[in-house]
């Protein structure tokens, strides 16, 4: 955040700001999930492409 | 502002299909010229035979130079005008042989009807007031139904034509 807390809020802010960049949210689920649904969406399209130019 | 390595890499896959898709699009729409079947060409529904097109001689298939043809076609509930043949009565289906340039000129002379060429590419929608064409080239023999997919009444199940593409 380019934002810098105050002198007061510095001490509690702080430290779950740190917290939060030191453990990462594991998203490799969610990375999987959204590449799945991009290749579902790529294979839908050039199968109807495929299908448009055979016909 | 902080990003996940993973986001990044599927914001950069979500952005660049979204780029890949609208340069496909505009190839489409401004190099090749693609344009729906109905483009802004009009004409009278009242009076539609007024256009040298829909005339009734005009009607049905017509060879227009050395492997070109051109289809005018009139719907109305519910039937296809496809013309007349030799002996006066109704032309049901048309023949064209394969590998042909035809173009399909369709419009309607009273409610939205549709002209679909099952199993081929060729799929409008007929306004009245407007003419809808559609220009291909049909490459696999066979014998494909015409019908009318947009609800047009009562009778539209029975609002059909053959389309037989022969090896020539």
């Amino acid at each position: 955040m380019s934002n810098q807390p105050s002198v007061k809020q510095s001490s509690a802010h702080g430290v779950n700001e740190s917290k939060q960049t030191d453990e990462e949210p594991n998203l490799k689920g969610t990375f999987a999930s959204v590449m799945i649904l991009g290749a579902f969406i790529i294979v839908s399209w050039i199968s109807v492409f495929i299908l448009y130019m055979y016909r | 502002m902080h990003l996940h390595k993973y986001e990044k890499i599927w914001l950069t896959f979500g952005i660049g299909s979204l780029l890949v898709f609208l340069i496909v699009l505009g190839i489409g729409a401004f190099y090749q010229g693609t344009q729906p079947p109905s483009c802004l060409v009009t004409i009278d529904p009242q009076n539609v035979q007024a256009h040298e097109s829909f005339k009734e001689e005009s009607l049905g298939l017509q060879k227009v130079g050395e492997n070109e043809y051109v289809v005018n076609v009139l719907a109305s509930a519910f039937q296809y005008n496809l013309g007349k043949d030799d002996k006066g009565s109704p032309v049901r289906t048309i023949r064209i042989p394969k590998g042909a340039n035809v173009t399909f000129q369709a419009t309607t002379t009273d409610v939205v009807h549709g002209f679909q060429i099952a199993g081929t590419n060729v799929n409008m929608m007929l306004e009245p007031g407007y003419i809808s064409d559609f220009e291909t080239t049909l490459d696999n023999p066979g014998e494909y139904t015409i019908l009318c997919n947009e609800y047009c009444g009562i009778g539209q199940h029975t609002m059909s034509a053959v389309l037989e593409v022969y090896e020539p």
